[in-house]
């Protein structure tokens, strides 16, 4: 089992490893590549300049700290808001949708009718939706929103039917034995069962809205990625460096605070006081004391 | 007699090929049949072709029941909630028969409370299922088909693995089923368990359903030993 699971990767790579020869063709600009990469970071983009974090020379700074008023904050609070309402109304339509794609749930060619139209909305990028979105109502954030929450729907929707086609089928037999409605046996049976895989995805795809808000921001769909852009049209890499490393580090404090709501569930799905919560009990305690 | 609450006609049940063949019967108020017979026989199909999950292979069956929550069912794995509380799980089977829209709301809860505390769950309605031993989980899955009060309750294997002093809860808790008139069809292998609860018994073997009363299935058994 174990030889063939080997035998089965080395042949998959084997595979991968010569299409990748008849893909790349001249490898000798690799190593030039790699030269060019270097002066470009060394020159034009490293130290990162972290003047993107001071105020904005216009408008005028009023609050009494100038990083509010800095591109770096403004830029990213706009992003964070903008993928947590696009999260948010994409989560609601991906359940709604992802309830009549289940087969468990519905019927085949009502199941197969919804996967078509999940697929149709997955299949465009969110960078294309975005581009599109900007097209019918113009530049700025609402076209980031509506941009992600089609893209949220789509990709969400598919990890949720997926979801609910893996839950154990005799309690949906029995609910449908005793005659309850559709509605009632996905809120009262299938999310129940499923929510912390529900929980699971939202936060993952939360994140990812994040970190995507950067690349719908370049066609002018709101966010830190409009500020990029306008950066990289002016050459100033130094600072586009500055507001992706400002990027890693909320991107790592999403990813910190995903474990820490996550630590309140069990891998099988009970709610538990994680070992953390205790400790900072203790703690405010001891202050108290 | 009343109207039957089932009627079977010509039934054929199984998957590729026949499991038991040329059913026709009447199920009546009140009456509670055991299935028996020995193991991958078809009990289970039969259970599960009157609750709708298995297609007939060739005739029919009709069921006289309300359409809301008229039809209860307990599946051998016993299909609760295993994430939800003793409490969400038995107000599925109260929401069955008086559905949210329907208001109702006072009578809802005293269903639920009341079918909790006839199966001795009452110290552990806020606990989730996953946390119940293997008994109390089958006496979840009766409190909920309790204070869905059908009309006919279908129950595989209910009462197994249950001890004889749970036993005797269960069967008094479903006595207050069957004193309203309501019908079980139970699927059973210990024939202890039937002679506490049954009124008639459906024997398949050879792929016939035999129909006798429990009195004919006693004598029955005194002459094979």
């Amino acid at each position: 089992m174990r030889k063939n699971f080997i035998a089965a990767v080395g042949g998959l790579l084997f595979l991968a490893l010569l299409i990748l020869i008849d893909l790349a063709g001249d490898w000798g600009r690799l190593g030039q590549g790699i030269d060019n990469l270097l002066t470009f970071t060394g020159e034009s983009m490293w130290p990162p300049n972290w003047s993107v974090l001071e105020a904005q020379s216009y408008p005028v700074c009023e609050k009494d700290i100038e990083f509010f008023c800095s591109v770096g904050y403004i830029g990213m609070v706009e992003t964070i808001k903008i993928a947590f309402v696009a999260t948010i109304l994409g989560f609601i339509g991906a359940l709604s949708l992802s309830s009549f794609a289940a087969k468990n749930l519905m019927p085949m060619p009502i199941a197969l009718f919804f996967r078509i139209v999940l697929s149709a909305i997955r299949s465009l990028p969110s960078l294309i939706w975005a581009i599109i979105f900007v097209i019918v109502i113009g530049v700025g954030p609402l076209a980031g929103v509506l941009a992600m929450t089609f893209y949220t729907v789509g990709y969400l929707g598919k990890l949720h039917y997926e979801a609910f086609e893996r839950m154990p089928s005799d309690s949906l037999e029995v609910s449908r034995a005793m005659g309850l409605s559709h509605p009632t046996i996905f809120t009262s049976v299938v999310i129940p069962e499923t929510g912390n895989h529900l929980l699971s995805q939202l936060m993952f795809m939360f994140e990812y809205n994040v970190r995507h808000g950067t690349v719908i921001g370049l066609v002018g769909a709101g966010g830190i990625g409009f500020y990029i852009n306008t950066y990289l049209k002016l050459l100033q890499y130094d600072k586009v460096l500055a507001l992706l490393i400002l990027i890693f580090i909320v991107v790592i404090i999403i990813d910190l605070l995903s474990l820490m709501i996550r630590s309140f569930v069990t891998d099988d799905g009970d709610v538990r006081q994680p070992k953390w919560f205790s400790f900072l009990k203790k703690l405010k305690k001891g202050s108290e004391q | 007699m009343a109207d039957p609450l089932l009627t079977i006609s010509d039934l054929s049940i199984g998957f590729k090929e026949d499991l038991v063949r040329d059913i026709s019967l009447e199920v009546h108020s009140g009456e509670i049949i055991a299935v028996l017979g020995p193991s991958g026989i078809g009990k289970t199909t039969l259970v599960r072709t009157i609750a709708g999950l298995v297609r007939p292979r060739q005739g029919s069956f009709e069921l006289h029941l309300p359409s809301q929550g008229g039809l209860g069912y307990i599946p051998q794995r016993l299909g609760l909630v295993r994430h939800a509380s003793v409490y969400h799980n038995v107000n599925l089977g109260a929401r069955a028969s008086l559905p949210l829209l329907k208001g109702k709301r006072e009578e809802r809860i005293e269903r639920v409370t009341s079918a909790i505390s006839a199966l001795g769950l009452k110290e552990k309605i806020h606990e989730p299922i996953r946390r119940l031993s293997g008994g109390q989980i089958r006496r979840v899955a009766t409190a909920r088909a309790l204070a869905q009060r059908p009309k006919l309750l279908l129950a595989d294997e209910f009462l197994s693995e249950l001890d004889h002093s749970t036993v005797d809860v269960v069967i008094e808790a479903v006595q207050t089923l069957i004193d309203s008139g309501n019908s079980i069809i139970m699927v059973e292998h210990h024939e202890e368990n039937v002679e506490l609860i049954a009124t008639r018994i459906w024997l398949i073997q050879n792929e016939q359903l035999l129909d006798m009363s429990i009195e004919e299935w006693r004598k029955r058994q005194e002459e094979e030993e």
